[in-house]
């Protein structure tokens, strides 16, 4: 999500509404030592720290407390926790009703990991998960945690855990392993070694391990294979696979020498829409490719289809821009330690945006 | 190394301090004009310079959120300037009741509709805003967070002012029917 200052850089200002003002020397000054004092100011909050901490949580908590009093008495029965944790999103509205209810605990050290239910629609495998603790873990604990899938190269995903109520937690794991075979079963594993408390760094050690295996909810796949091309980047979607709770895209993108030697960074998303004007929210399951990602094949995780649709538009995004300090970085880990590789200096500066051609998709029924 | 004009930008990102003195030299008249324009009838010096301190201290805080170059950078700044300043306005209007408010551009096209979506929580808004289509999420944020009249935002998007209207009107019905989801969401569970 952009917050209001990224969305600020996409309005459109003309140059005839910027206005200046006559400023004396003795205003400038005033400024500058004002607005240093306030940054030095605001460092020296940062050093003091844990006391700081420990009362915006205490407020927080009250606040809560105070705002929505149903979450006190309903914590330890949240039904839905996809839907839970889908707010805003809309990607897992349906996936409580296809998934199995799992209800397997681990205790370990005071605190108590349930998986509740999990999901495998023939790409990703997604689990919902709950944490009862013996103490509070802060607000967003780190779950030390490999999702391991049997039979893959690698496994992507991603991890979200939400504060319930003091000492209750809820997640959702997500993880796609890359190259697999035998889409319709999934064995996988999920071993917890450590939870760390963020605010205070304190880590918690312990073993919660879950093996699990799963069938693939029904699905049917359409083979596309068609190709936009903008400024030297084919985007190709190659096949959507729908299941009764989503659809996944599956698409590659293929970047030119003149582009791979211009830019740093090369990202292409979808934006898909139907022909009734539902827009669909996606949540990308990773990709896998060269090691400089020009040349790389990604798949994608949308909301159930509207049964009603009959077409889909699938627009691409693309976005080019420069590798920084801040958006890459890069470790070679051989037998003789790490190496840090150095960012490639490229002649692109900053970002570009590009929307390509729509591609539109009659659904066969 | 000093900041210049080609390396401010990075340099600012970098919190590099000198940058933020740059930045100041370069573009207080900019932002000044564009403060007292907004500010000017609640007739308060030092809700202007507040302001005005605080916009370069938001600029320091988020620098690393401007994507663009050197021209873009100075309409960056010149947004984020008109947001809070309008922001200080709405904020300081409510406190001084006695004040007309009759002349000031921001508020000609007032109605309880709006008002509601300028009193909701703005994270709030701002998260919603994110889940409306390029065109229109640009028609909000500079009708409600810029100000600006809905027919300057037809001629900047050549667009006829009944379009504009309509986009509004939809897209608030939408904004209206999401907040309601996740206030449902938030007390049913």
């Amino acid at each position: 999500m952009k917050d209001i200052y990224e969305l600020l850089n996409d309005v459109d200002i003309d140059d005839k509404e910027l206005e200046e003002m006559k400023v004396n020397d003795l205003e400038r000054a005033r400024v500058k030592k004002a607005v240093k004092a306030s940054i030095h100011r605001k460092k020296r909050i940062w050093t003091k720290g844990i006391a700081a901490a420990v009362i915006v949580a205490g407020l927080s908590t009250a606040a809560l407390g105070v705002a929505f009093p149903a979450y006190a008495s309903n914590i330890p029965v949240i039904g839905n926790i996809f839907r839970f944790l889908d707010i805003g999103m809309g990607v897992y509205q349906d996936y409580k009703e296809y998934s199995s209810e799992i209800n397997m605990s681990q205790e370990s050290n005071g605190i108590k990991f349930t998986i509740k239910d999990a999901i495998f629609d023939g790409e990703t495998v997604s689990l919902t998960y709950s944490i009862d603790s013996n103490r509070d873990l802060g607000a967003n604990p780190i779950i030390h945690g490999f999702l391991d899938i049997k039979d893959s190269e690698g496994v992507g995903g991603s991890d979200k855990i939400t504060k319930v109520s003091p000492n209750n937690y809820v997640g959702l794991l997500r993880g796609t392993g890359s190259h697999r075979k035998g889409k319709d079963t999934v064995e996988f594993s999920w071993n917890v070694e450590g939870i760390t408390i963020q605010d205070s760094k304190e880590q918690i050690k312990g073993n919660w391990n879950f093996a699990l295996a799963l069938k693939a909810t029904e699905s049917k796949t359409q083979l596309i294979s068609r190709q936009v091309e903008h400024t030297g980047v084919a985007v190709n979607i190659d096949k959507i696979s729908f299941t009764p709770m989503s659809f996944i895209v599956y698409y590659d993108q293929e970047v030119s020498e003149k582009v791979r030697s211009k830019w740093g960074g090369v990202d292409v998303s979808l934006e898909i829409k139907d022909d009734l004007g539902n827009v669909y929210a996606g949540q990308g399951n990773g990709g896998s490719g060269d090691s400089e990602g020009y040349r790389m094949q990604w798949s994608t995780t949308f909301e159930k289809l509207d049964p009603k649709a009959t077409k889909l538009m699938i627009t691409p995004h693309l976005s080019l821009y420069e590798y920084t300090a801040d958006n890459h970085g890069s470790v070679e880990i051989t037998r003789d330690g790490t190496k840090e590789v150095a960012i490639p200096q490229k002649s692109g500066k900053g970002k570009e945006e590009y929307t390509l051609e729509d591609i539109v998709i009659d659904l066969k029924k | 190394m000093r900041s210049n004009e080609n390396n401010y930008i990075q340099r600012l990102q970098r919190k590099k301090e000198d940058a933020l003195e740059y930045i100041i030299d370069n573009y207080i008249s900019l932002i000044k004009g564009t403060v007292v324009k907004v500010l000017s009838p609640l007739a308060n010096d030092g809700i202007i310079e507040e302001c005005i301190n605080d916009i370069f201290l938001t600029i320091w805080n988020n620098a690393k959120k401007f994507s663009g170059e050197g021209e873009d950078f100075k309409k960056w700044i010149y947004a984020i300037a008109k947001f809070k300043a309008i922001d200080y306005y709405r904020k300081n209007r409510r406190k001084s009741d006695g004040l007309s408010s009759s002349d000031v551009d921001v508020l000609a096209e007032r109605s309880a509709e709006d008002e509601l979506i300028r009193r909701e929580d703005q994270t709030e808004l701002v998260h919603l805003i994110n889940q409306l289509e390029t065109v229109d999420r640009n028609i909000f944020i500079m009708k409600y967070f810029l100000g600006l009249k809905t027919e300057e935002i037809a001629r900047k998007l050549g667009l006829t002012r009944a379009s504009i209207d309509n986009r509004i009107y939809r897209g608030k019905k939408r904004l209206h029917s999401q907040a309601m989801n996740l206030n449902m969401e938030g007390h049913g569970l």
